[in-house]
């Protein structure tokens, strides 16, 4: 087991493919012209899916019962409508803080709210969706996304079918062909496509491309809390898009002699508007080592912005319905928990103080 | 990359607007736009300007961006020369 074209999954990987959220989908009142009216449908969602997806799943309990019209299926928690280009897993994670099993969710096959959400035609819009964030990753990655538009026509179909169908195989056997290696792992048993000094000289031109640029995509939704609650089920509900944050930004991983970069490293990197008094160096720019200096005092011009003065407390970080201990290894968080599409989704809730709350 | 910028800032961003294909080239091709708005303003912009409602808008000519994408992390992340460029075409260019 060597080389870049022998990939193993890790127990992780294998955990990560094949979660699942189950869902008991009721159809909105609106929609249900028949007594007495379907009851709810039982569908296990895989975490790394998508929403619109299920559409064949559930359209057969609901068609005889739908009013006349064209079926756009949209999807509401609690009076929220669910983007639907965020992995099922992922807006589990953040819209129930106290998870619930099954996850209660309210489907509209009619009356699109297009004001709300993005325009989704299904699996088509979906596909897009997530080649494109696969493009994104793979320029974060690499500079550009070569690998990606260079793909050949049947990889691409095997791809997107094994991300359809949760084959996490194919997946593993397609997507080591782009070659999108992010970093070296110590901790993972089995390292995926690490390639070694021998491969890195053979040469293509793509062979500089194989080197481990360090840059992680992630994909951040933060949501902030201004009390602290006894536990996260009496903490307010996310009731509006407004509330969280959707912060797209990569993370360089710095290695200092002897410390691991860790999960908490990593967030502190990644959001130094709320954690101004992090010493990463050369990250912090200016102002935030003016307001650090300055004690206690906001020094900052009140029309600009308020960058705060004291860190903000970490409450929840949730990635792949796991809540990892902060000091984890984030080389060994991106190594298994990403994404098909390469991105980190990490669930983000702070404490604040009033001035910096989100919205 | 990793500068502060917090998102209340009143950063603005250069977005520079390209044609691609057979679309039409615009008579004012660079703008402004606030760091918080989101990818959505600019293809909505484009809809508006070339009266068209499908179009096609990538970044770098490489990828298109999920519309809630902000600005300022598309500039961050793809910027060159303190301008985010934004292409784009009536049909698929990279598909």
């Amino acid at each position: 087991m060597s080389g870049a074209s022998t990939v193993s999954a890790s127990e992780a990987h294998k955990l990560v493919w094949e979660g699942a959220i189950p869902l008991l989908i009721h159809l909105h009142d609106s929609e249900v012209t028949t007594l007495p009216p379907p009851p709810p449908a039982l569908v296990l969602a895989p975490r790394l899916g998508y929403l619109p997806l299920l559409i064949s799943q559930l359209k057969p309990y609901f068609s005889s019962t739908l009013p006349p019209g064209v079926d756009t299926l949209w999807f509401e928690y609690k009076g929220l409508p669910l983007k639907w280009y965020i992995p099922t897993g992922v807006l589990f994670d953040l819209l129930c803080a106290e998870p619930e099993r099954p996850w209660n969710l309210t489907v509209h096959f009619r009356g699109y709210p297009s004001n709300l959400l993005l325009p989704c035609e299904g699996e088509d819009s979906v596909k897009w969706s997530f080649i494109n964030s696969l493009k994104e990753a793979a320029y974060v990655i690499n500079g550009n996304c070569k690998n990606v538009m260079n793909m050949s026509q049947p990889d691409q179909v095997e791809l997107w079918r094994s991300v359809l169908n949760g084959n996490l195989e194919s997946y593993q056997r397609v997507s080591s062909k782009l070659k999108l290696v992010t970093l070296e792992d110590e901790y993972t048993e089995n390292i995926n496509a690490v390639p070694t000094a021998s491969q890195e000289n053979s040469g293509e031109g793509d062979a500089a491309a194989q080197v481990k640029s360090g840059r992680i995509p992630v994909r951040l939704y933060v949501w902030t809390l201004t009390e602290d609650f006894d536990d996260l089920e009496s903490a307010p509900q996310i009731d509006n898009w407004d509330k969280v944050s959707y912060i797209n930004r990569p993370v360089e991983i710095h290695k200092e002699d002897g410390k691991y970069f860790s999960l908490h490293d990593a967030i502190k990197t990644l959001l130094p508007e709320y954690f101004p008094a992090s010493s990463f160096g050369n990250l912090g720019d200016a102002s935030t080592n003016l307001s650090v200096a300055d004690e206690g005092e906001n020094t900052c011009d009140p029309d600009s912005s308020s960058l705060p003065l004291e860190n903000a407390e970490i409450k929840l970080v949730r990635i792949q319905g796991i809540e990892p201990c902060l000091e984890i290894p984030f080389s060994w968080v991106v190594n298994n928990l990403m994404n098909p599409e390469y991105f980190l989704h990490i669930c983000i809730c702070l404490k604040v103080s009033e001035a910096n709350a989100v919205q | 990359m990793s500068a502060a910028h917090s998102p209340t800032s009143l950063t603005k961003v250069v977005v520079h607007l390209r044609a691609t294909g057979d679309a039409p080239i615009l008579k004012q091709s660079k703008f402004k736009i606030a760091g918080t708005d989101k990818f959505a303003k600019v293809i909505d912009f484009l809809r508006r300007q070339l009266h068209r409602e499908t179009l096609f808008v990538y970044v770098n000519s490489a990828f298109s961006p999920n519309p809630d994408e902000l600005i300022i992390d598309l500039h961050t992340n793809f910027g060159f020369d303190g301008k985010l460029v934004v292409n784009y075409a009536c049909s698929m260019a990279w598909g």
